[in-house]
């Protein structure tokens, strides 16, 4: 009998009754293949594995991150709950000790959603690995947590949240923005002015292979987060790189994401996107929940791989050679390398976001309050298509007395002005959500 | 008139039923030649019908269980073709175990090849090691066999069994496929002696009848199939029992089922009447197999679980020491307790009231106090066991959003108790479960009773691929090819027939009704943004029940 060296608890929920459209990738078969092979392998027959039902999350859980224009029902539908809620099980699981790590192998995936929420980008509504998080801190309080993005796009809305958090380190690795949605995700993306060097962005050219891949681990991720020493090491486990992706340019496989497993040792992996689903989606999910309970996964393999067709250019790997040398000076010498606007107290970005599922444009303007005591209030003004003029304000767990005061006057000056359709706040210091409007 | 046997390890229990009554009962010790026992019983029973005829008779047995856990097998070579995954490796079983190559994937593609001359050396092998019992066993085999039965086709010529995965056990999960496969393989010959012996017994007795015989489900299956796959006789006796208690008090609502025994008792649940089947199947000698099975959990806690007073707090069990002192025990038991509480007046219960004295006066309180606390320690044991279980039943993972919204929880409403204590313990089990505890009438003879009444059970799983045009009921052995605008309402209504007729097939009856549709799912599958067709997923089951209820 197979015994798990890290005992695992993997939740699996592949909502067969839920699609975007009936020929979407996000659509119900998509994980049907996944459960097939996890079946007929007898994963949970593995000694020191178990299934868990995921938790449906509250509108409160999706509240203390997001800012749902118009609310948190408008943006949502069960089946994001429920992903939400898989994710929040799997962290459940860590935390009570009652299995050491987890796998939430749920759908759909989060990691493109930002702060404010408007509706589908990337096929993602809330964030689910940032509500988990919030979940996480709202029981132990400020922990420190590095989320490891290994989907083939960036994680633009992962990077989004955490943009201003000292204490989250944001690492994505993806095919270069250059070449694929959303079009970002470059080295001088390394967080706000408060957060320097904790978003570390790894583009990689496009058919980079296992070689390649496990190199930008080795030789940027490792020394980043040994460094970093994070109380909860967070994947999220897009299986996209995949040489069989029918959206995305990578030559990754199922052997390279269990090593890749191996290598990060997360204690929480979350699936996100990945739309081989015959092909690559049941032999990489075997792969990462066999290297995550440490478990021998060395026969597991593509029935149609052939190692030589989707080995890299010596090119590409010195390229990511170079990559190696420069990236973790983002982490460990962090310098301002885009220009921040200021107004007065605050910091200030503007831009125009882009929700490609839903085809909404939404312009906001963010201001975080240049705080000498702790990272800073944040308040985002964010109009849409859909939803006029909106208001979000939100302190941050560490935030200080002054602040909480200040987004809190803010918060009640904005109440009696009729130019904001919605007006939200989350004060995650005194563990308040409250919505005007 | 039926009969109803039921082998357990010590008694074997006999019924004689006749238009739901219970005509006439026969207890035997299990001992020395089963058959010899298993004919006593018989040759009692038919006396008993004085003449008439016999329409069945149905036996559970444990025959085939203590040929593999007592290592009476006969050496079994098995052929696993794993393809990739978890190393084949690690699901040894048998000798030899070979691993071929080839591959198999979900859909049911051929992914690797497997040729003549990959096989043939290990057949001269086995040939010369005069095996000739095989197991054959493919990933994803359920939903090609094409493998499995190339192999059996090269083997044939020297094999006398050849168990093959996908007509053993038709769910997924290749390593208990491997497993069953091989049990099966190694039961075969011992059951096909006693096959052949029963039914020369039967013959001599002039009993000329179907025989049926109990599966681990709760079901039964003609002999002529269990010749075939031995393997699903194995460990019946706790389904007879539970099947045995809803023909004596049929349920409709959900309910907890208690056979108290003397070291253990047997817990098994009822969902609206029906009992609760393993989402897999049982372990057999360490190894988990497809053997569906009731699910039955066990606890170390019986009438004779001895009593021991340390560190301050009774305890009970979870060993026994021989019988009760009522019964002439060593030492004092739970019985006893309950003996000079007043709640059962068995044997000597003097002797009890003497054990737990001596008890009392250690711990310094009255006898009764005592047995009080003896007793409550017993039914804390009991409750929470019977809440870890109803836990871990109701968590059950699901895959879709209506199941989770529409949460369906299993909230007994009853307790059924049988077992040499039920009588005794039911009103203590009622307060402590906080549940009506009833003991059917005829509860010493349960197992015997739901032996001989319990129905078939026979189940049909089908995968269509429309775009392929495949269509595949791995059990039936059926393989063919269907259009692509096959849909999941043909598929369903297929099933159905397909199961009906495998049924007349076997000779069993039973009404369209009783055929429950477990899964009827169809999924689009899509490449390159275009459906290419769809991916049917059917299971049809003649679920567990009695063929008849007992007269009040």
């Amino acid at each position: 009998m197979l015994r798990a060296s890290h005992s695992l608890g993997v939740i699996f929920f592949p909502a067969y009754d839920w699609s975007i459209s009936p020929t979407h990738p996000e659509r119900e078969e998509r994980l049907l293949y996944t459960q097939d092979q996890f079946r007929e392998e007898g994963v949970f027959d593995i000694e020191g594995i178990g299934e868990y039902r995921p938790l449906v999350a509250s509108p409160e859980d999706i509240a203390r991150v997001h800012f749902c224009f118009p609310s948190v029902e408008a943006v949502t539908t069960h089946s994001h709950h429920i992903s939400a809620g898989g994710a929040i099980r799997a962290a459940g699981l860590v935390l009570d000790k009652e299995r050491e790590r987890a796998f939430a192998i749920v759908r759909p995936p989060g990691h493109h959603a930002m702060r404010c929420v408007h509706g589908s980008r990337g096929f993602c509504n809330i964030n689910i690995e940032a509500i988990m998080v919030e979940w996480i801190r709202e029981r132990m309080g400020n922990v420190r947590v590095a989320i490891v993005d290994t989907d083939c796009h960036h994680g633009d809305g992962t990077q989004d949240i955490y943009w201003h958090d000292p204490d989250t380190l944001f690492i994505s690795l993806h095919q270069d923005g250059r070449t694929l949605y959303p079009g970002t995700g470059f080295p001088a993306e390394c967080g706000g002015p408060k957060a320097l060097g904790r978003t570390i962005n790894i583009p990689l050219p496009p058919r980079t292979s296992d070689a390649g891949y496990l190199m930008a681990v080795e030789g940027i991720v490792k020394p980043i987060l040994d460094h970093f020493k994070p109380d909860i090491i967070i994947n999220s486990a897009g299986q996209d790189n995949h040489y069989s992706d029918p959206i995305t340019n990578m030559n990754f496989t199922a052997q390279g994401y269990a090593r890749l497993t191996e290598l990060l040792g997360p204690h929480i992996a979350v699936l996100e996107g990945g739309y081989a689903i015959k092909g690559a989606l049941p032999y990489v999910n075997l792969g990462i929940a066999l290297a995550l309970a440490g478990v021998d996964y060395s026969a597991v393999r593509e029935p149609d791989l052939d190692p030589e067709r989707i080995r890299e250019h010596q090119s590409t790997l010195d390229y990511i050679k170079a990559l190696c040398d420069h990236l973790p000076q983002v982490y460990f010498e962090p310098t301002q390398r885009e220009e921040v606007e200021r107004e007065g107290r605050f910091f200030v970005r503007r831009r125009s976001i882009f929700y490609d599922t839903d085809g909404i444009t939404e312009n906001q303007i963010e201001r975080l309050r240049d705080c000498p005591y702790c990272p800073g209030w944040l308040h985002v003004e964010s109009a849409s298509d859909r939803v006029p003029k909106s208001l979000g304000i939100h302190v941050p767990i560490q935030g200080c007395d002054n602040c909480v005061d200040e987004a809190d006057a803010l918060f009640r000056k904005a109440q009696a002005d009729s130019s904001f359709a919605h007006v939200q706040l989350i004060d995650r210091v005194r563990k308040r959500i409250r919505h005007a409007r | 008139m039926h009969i109803g046997i039921d082998v357990g390890g010590t008694h074997t229990d006999g019924v004689l039923i006749k238009e739901g009554r219970v005509m006439a009962a026969a207890k035997e010790p299990t001992d020395g030649d089963l058959l010899t026992t298993i004919t006593s019983v018989l040759r009692k029973l038919t006396a008993e019908a004085q003449g008439h005829a016999i329409s069945s008779v149905n036996l559970s047995t444990t025959l085939s269980t203590n040929a593999i856990v007592t290592g009476t097998t006969e050496p079994v070579a098995v052929f696993a073709i794993p393809g990739p995954g978890i190393r084949a490796e690690n699901y040894r079983i048998g000798d030899p175990f070979i691993v071929l190559p080839g591959a198999i994937d979900h859909r049911g593609t051929v992914t690797g090849r497997l040729r003549e001359r990959d096989v043939a050396p290990h057949l001269a092998a086995c040939k010369a090691a005069n095996i000739t019992a095989y197991a054959v066993v493919g990933k994803f085999s359920t939903r090609n066999p094409e493998h499995e039965l190339f192999v059996a086709d090269l083997l044939r010529p020297q094999a006398q069994v050849i168990s093959l995965g996908h007509r053993v056990a038709e769910q997924l999960n290749f390593g208990r496929r491997v497993a069953t496969a091989y049990f099966n393989s190694a039961a075969w010959r011992a059951f096909h002696r006693f096959a052949h012996a029963l039914e020369g017994a039967l013959a001599e007795l002039g009993v000329q009848t179907e025989v049926n015989i109990v599966k681990a489900d709760g079901g039964t299956m003609p002999l002529a199939l269990a010749r075939e796959i031995p393997v699903q006789s194995i460990f019946s006796g706790p389904a007879a029992s539970v099947m045995g208690i809803l023909a004596a008090a049929p349920q409709s609502e959900d309910a907890i089922v208690l056979d108290i025994g003397g070291t253990t008792t047997d817990i098994a649940l009822l969902l609206d009447g029906t009992p609760l089947l393993e989402r897999d199947g049982i372990t057999l000698a360490g190894h988990p197999t497809l053997v569906r099975a009731l699910q039955v959990t066990s606890i170390a806690l019986g009438g004779d679980s001895v009593v021991r007073f340390e560190g301050g707090a009774f305890r009970v069990g979870p060993d026994r020491l021989g019988p009760c002192m009522a019964a002439g025990g060593p030492a004092p038991a739970l019985m006893d307790a309950v003996n000079v509480l007043g709640y059962a007046h068995y044997a000597d219960t003097e002797r009890s009231m003497a054990g737990i004295r001596e008890l009392a006066m250690r711990q310094g309180s009255s006898v009764r106090e005592c047995a009080r606390q003896i007793v409550d320690t017993a039914m804390g044991i009991l409750s929470r066991a019977v809440g870890e279980f109803l836990a871990l039943v109701n968590s059950r993972p699901v895959y879709t959003i209506q199941e989770i919204l529409q949460e369906r929880r299993l909230t007994p409403k009853q307790v059924l108790l049988i077992g040499g204590p039920a009588k005794a313990l039911a009103p203590l089990v009622e307060t402590a479960l906080e549940l009506p505890a009833l003991v059917p009438p005829h509860s010493p003879v349960a197992n015997a009773i739901g032996a001989c009444l319990t129905r078939p059970t026979q189940g049909v799983v089908l995968t269509v691929d429309t775009a392929r045009g495949r269509f595949t009921a791995p059990g039936l052995g059926i393989m063919k090819t269907v259009p692509r605008t096959y849909t999941l309402e043909q598929a369903v209504a297929e099933a159905r027939a397909l199961l009906s007729a495998e049924l007349t097939r076997q000779g069993i009856r039973a009404h369209a009704d009783d055929i429950h549709v477990l899964q009827a799912e169809s999924f689009n599958m899509v490449e390159n943004n275009v459906t290419i067709g769809r991916n049917i997923r059917v299971r049809c089951q003649l679920r567990p029940g009695v063929l008849t209820t007992l007269a009040a």
